[in-house]
């Protein structure tokens, strides 16, 4: 985290909302992730589709 | 350690977290139903009187099977609701199942709960109406769908009444197995779910049929005619 912090570029306040901005990315790849693993866990039953 | 924590989010995320979202959106839906099925209702049209050619029963000593006769009967019509709209409520009273179904089978819809695939008939309606449903995530209502057994009974609600279906077979299928959604005589309730819990390897598939409800009678004449066609 703490190296992170000292590659992103900027001030410190511009680096704070990088890092927010980053970090919502990251749990959005995630969630997708998340989703479409979970199809391999139940999918919905649907026949055919 | 990372992807330890990873593998526990994702189970947290699809074990807990979709079952909590599940709930919320199924206490919303089950406390507005009534109203919704009410709403409906009054818009629903007549009871068509209709005419079914049923084959009379051939008896073995009968020297010359008797003619068709004509009955007259009622059939109540009711077309599907849009995509999303909750149609009405699923009761199976042996494992405790009792959830709104939506309109739809794609994956925001059943995120919502069991839901009716669009191409079907709407429950209780003549044909093979299909509702599929999460086995293992987002509320799980088909979880213990492998432990029903035949004879069981199958209750959906929908606007113009309650039809009560009666377990005649279960299988398990492929996910591509389509013929188990192809129309049936009579009236059918087609019930479909991942199997074996934990895997969307194949599926769980319940079939039963109508008992009882507005158009039992109808559903009924209609499966002897059709069988009377097919001897």
């Amino acid at each position: 985290m703490r190296r992170l912090w000292e590659v992103l570029p900027g001030p410190a306040p511009v680096k704070t909302i990088e890092l927010v901005v980053l970090a919502a990315v990251a749990l959005a790849i995630l969630f997708f992730l998340f989703e479409w693993a979970g199809d391999l866990l139940d999918s919905g039953g649907v026949i055919g589709a | 350690m990372g992807c330890a924590g990873l593998v526990l989010a994702f189970l947290g995320y699809q074990l807990y977290v979709t079952d909590f979202l599940n709930d919320r959106v199924q206490a919303e839906a089950m406390a507005s139903l009534d109203a919704e099925l009410e709403a409906r209702r009054t818009q629903l049209p007549a009871p068509e009187p209709v005419e079914v050619t049923v084959p009379e029963e051939v008896e073995e000593e009968a020297e010359e099977p008797e003619p068709p006769t004509f009955v007259r009967t009622a059939f109540v019509p009711e077309s599907a609701v849009p995509q999303g709209e909750p149609l009405g409520r699923l009761t199976i009273e042996a494992i405790g199942v009792d959830e709104v179904v939506f309109e739809g089978v794609d994956r925001e819809t059943l995120k919502k709960g069991p839901g009716h695939m669009p191409w079907t008939p709407v429950p209780g309606q003549p044909g093979n109406a299909v509702i599929s449903g999460h086995r293992t995530t987002y509320g799980r209502p088909f979880y213990d769908l492998d432990q029903l057994e035949i004879g069981d009974r199958i209750e959906v609600e929908t606007a113009v009444g309650t039809h009560v279906f009666e377990i005649r077979e279960i299988h398990i299928v492929e996910p591509d197995d389509v013929w188990v959604t192809e129309e049936k005589p009579g009236a059918w309730l087609t019930l479909t779910t991942c199997h074996p819990h934990f895997s969307a390897r194949e599926r769980l598939v319940v079939q039963a049929e109508l008992v009882d409800g507005p158009n039992f009678e109808y559903a009924s004449l209609l499966a002897r005619a059709q069988e009377g066609q097919d001897a």
